[in-house]
């Protein structure tokens, strides 16, 4: 049995009945292999289609978590359970729970780091106080905004208007989190979280994957905040400066906000500042301020001096991409879509209002961005075989639209890799307004290629 | 990926089963099993699934079983209706599995296994009907249409299943607007079937709610009854778990009775 990787979340979904006789069946040597090599930052165990589990079964499932957690440093539990199995798990487990609980996978994702969940008010409770605080440090860590419910009476008087939330969290229990620093993201900014003493282990602790998606998707201004930083060493510095040289390439910003400097010396705030490193002591000294907001990028996701162009390597492998696309399309509804036109050209986008778009950035021996732009009703029938029964719903389209072009990120990573060549790709973007899109391409030139299937056009752009 | 029309070409691909099954079974259904067996001792081939099939440890004879006349005589008409099915049922199972781990053992095996049990849940719900019993063989074809849709389509589906949590039966409805237990019923109708058994089975995907309430409540023992074997570690290994969706709340009302009836503890 694989994970299904979505938002940098890899689940599994065992289904029926679990027990120590089939559960090692459920996971062969190359699945736990595969399981090492995803880049996810969260992996779970869903019981929403187990009816039957005991402490043998889930044991196995609950091995390979913990054992991917020391190697890959995320965050791993079990998801999708009823009060029935949150006690059992409880109850197999005597209080000795190193995995995180997580009552439902909507829960988990708040946990998560994407880019679509962001500043969601959810109403918190857990009879556990320590665990009450946890919670809720941990996703105000991540963006949200934890409304917390101190008793069960408290709680069950603010769940009567379960509409004013956008979930209600109990039973839920944080096990050892990953040490992944916690990322959100404002507007077109990421928000790193970072605390205590900084030092070489930094290096295991940042998401380098996902800094690199961020910048590959387009994202300008980062910032860490570092209010409860208490000092760092030179190996910190060291990491942080290089942060900074590489993020210079894609003409980003690093920003250190609220770090006090009183146990770390001056001249390693000097070092920092001398890669390209700006200091605040407010984080709304930066997002308040809309002007230099925008100076430092985070007012749109553009790059406005250095431009990365297309080469001649990224344009050679063109017909791969191409192939993945049109792969894909066929896949998902049975139709052949065909080329129409490519020309090299800066992103043209006509009747934006009624368009979508999804993108995908690829790194490794090449790098680049794959865009897809849809008319809405286009974008629906596209995805008609993920999205499943008829809907309008934008969210459920664009979540739909980011699945899509993940498949075609993966079928092109494969196609590529038959000729040697190696790629890793990022998580998906969506975009609902395409003009947030043309912020992020900017004037960027790349191959336009316009398509169409069944009648229905779109268009596939491939830059840098 | 599969099409409307792939789908077509499979029905219409379905043989006919042979003249002397055909005779066995309405031999079987007036009740004239000596006959019947005269009948299927011409069929060397279904003479040697026979003897396969009821020497298997789960019918739990001592010695072994040899001649047709004693298996019917064993087996009594319903049962023996339900291995004659099961035979026709597994001219349709493909010599080399691609899709699934499986072979022609394991899926005798799960015959076997399920056909066994369904008697027993049948016995425990007092119900003696000879269709009812042999509604259970037609179950498995929804993993051998699976195997021959989806078996040149395995590194698509990968793709899919990497990104989403889809089951086959689900891809199958979206794309073509028929399932597997649609095609099933289809089956059923190629040969004949009583309308009874391609209900139950079509209840039994979990999926379509039936109006007959004694057909739906035989639907979620089957249902459950599917995935408890399929949760059987070489099933399992098989790649069979996860081939249609389990819908755990279709099924929580008999739960319990099914646990007891296959002597496990209940736990959750």
């Amino acid at each position: 049995m694989r994970a299904v990787v979505k938002d940098g979340i890899g689940v599994f979904y065992p289904q029926g009945f679990l027990d120590g006789n089939n559960a090692p069946s459920f996971l062969t040597v190359e699945d736990i292999h595969a399981t090492e090599q995803l880049k996810v930052d969260m992996l779970l165990v869903s019981l929403k289609k187990v009816i039957f589990f005991n402490l043998n079964g889930i044991d196995v499932f609950v091995k390979l978590l913990l054992r991917i957690r020391t190697k890959n440093h995320i965050s791993v539990g079990i998801c999708d359970y009823n009060q029935k199995k949150f006690d059992a798990i409880l109850t197999y487990y005597k209080g000795n729970i190193s995995f995180s609980l997580f009552k439902t996978q909507k829960i988990a994702e708040l946990f998560s780091t994407s880019y679509k969940n962001q500043d969601k008010t959810v109403l918190l409770y857990s009879e556990d106080p320590s665990q009450r605080s946890a919670l809720a440090i941990e996703l105000y860590d991540r963006g949200h905004n934890p409304i917390i419910a101190q008793t069960k009476e408290d709680f069950e008087a603010k769940s009567v208007n379960p509409d004013a939330y956008y979930d209600i969290i109990d039973n839920t229990m944080l096990g050892l989190m990953g040490q992944k620093i916690a990322t959100r993201v404002t507007g077109n900014a990421i928000i790193y979280t970072v605390s205590g003493f900084l030092d070489a282990e930094i290096g295991n602790t940042f998401n380098i994957a996902y800094h690199a998606n961020s910048l590959n998707v387009g994202f300008r201004l980062f910032i860490f905040d570092a209010y409860k930083v208490l000092s760092m060493n030179i190996h910190a510095v060291n990491f942080l400066s290089k942060l900074c040289s590489s993020a210079a390439e894609y003409n980003a910003t690093i920003c250190f906000v609220g770090m006090t400097f009183e146990k770390t010396p001056t001249a390693f705030k000097e070092d920092l500042e001398d890669s390209g490193m700006m200091f605040f002591d407010n984080m709304d000294d930066i997002l308040q301020d809309k002007e230099l907001l925008q100076e430092l990028g985070g007012s749109s996701a553009a790059s406005t001096k250095h431009k990365r162009s297309l080469t001649k390597i990224v344009v050679q492998e063109l017909p791969d991409f191409i192939e993945a696309t049109v792969s894909t399309i066929g896949m998902m509804t049975n139709a052949t879509a065909v080329k129409k036109s490519a020309e090299i050209q800066k992103l043209f986008i006509d009747d934006m209002q009624t368009k979508m778009a999804s993108s995908i950035g690829f790194y490794g021996d090449i790098d680049g961005m794959i865009i897809l732009i849809f008319q809405k009703e286009v974008a629906k029938k596209s995805c008609a075989l993920l999205i499943g029964e008829e809907t309008d719903d934008v969210n459920q389209i664009l979540d739909a639209l980011a699945e899509f072009v993940n498949i075609i990120g993966g079928r092109a990573k494969t196609l590529l890799s038959e000729k040697r060549i190696s790629i890793d790709i990022t998580l998906p973007r969506t975009y609902d307004n395409v003009a947030n899109l043309l912020e992020v391409v900017d004037s960027k030139k790349g191959v336009q290629v316009d398509m169409s299937f069944n009648n229905a056009s779109f268009t596939f752009f491939l830059t840098r | 990926m599969v099409t409307t029309e792939d789908i077509k070409d499979y029905i219409k691909k379905i043989p006919p089963p042979p003249d002397i099954l055909y005779k066995t079974v309405a031999c079987v259904n007036s009740g004239d099993l000596v006959k019947a067996a005269k009948i299927a001792e011409q069929d060397l081939a279904l003479k040697s699934y026979l003897k396969n099939l009821v020497n298997k440890p789960i019918y739990g004879f001592r010695n072994e079983v040899n001649e047709i006349s004693q298996i019917f005589g064993i087996l009594g008409v319903n049962a023996a209706k339900q291995s004659l099915y099961n035979y026709m049922l597994s001219l349709l199972s493909p010599k080399k599995w691609v899709l699934f781990k499986m072979n022609q053992v394991l899926f005798y095996d799960l015959q076997a296994d399920l056909s066994r049990k369904w008697h027993d849940i049948l016995v425990h719900l007092k119900i003696d009907d000879k269709d009812i019993e042999s509604a259970i063989t037609l179950l498995p074809s929804s993993i051998i249409v699976c195997e021959a849709l989806f078996k040149d389509h395995i590194e698509n589906v990968r793709l899919l299943k990497a990104t989403k949590d889809l089951d086959y039966n689900t891809i199958l409805k979206r794309l073509a607007q028929l399932d597997l237990f649609d095609i099933c019923k289809h089956i059923a109708k190629t040969w004949d079937l009583p309308d009874t058994i391609g209900n139950i089975v079509l209840a039994a995907s979990g999926v379509k709610e039936e109006s007959d309430p004694k057909i739906n409540l035989l639907g979620k023992w089957m249902h459950l009854l599917l995935f408890y074997e399929l949760s059987q570690p070489n099933f399992v290994e098989a790649g069979l778990n996860n081939f249609i969706e389990f819908n755990v709340e279709y099924v929580s009302d008999i739960y319990e009775d099914f646990m007891q009836l296959m002597n496990m503890e209940v736990g959750l």
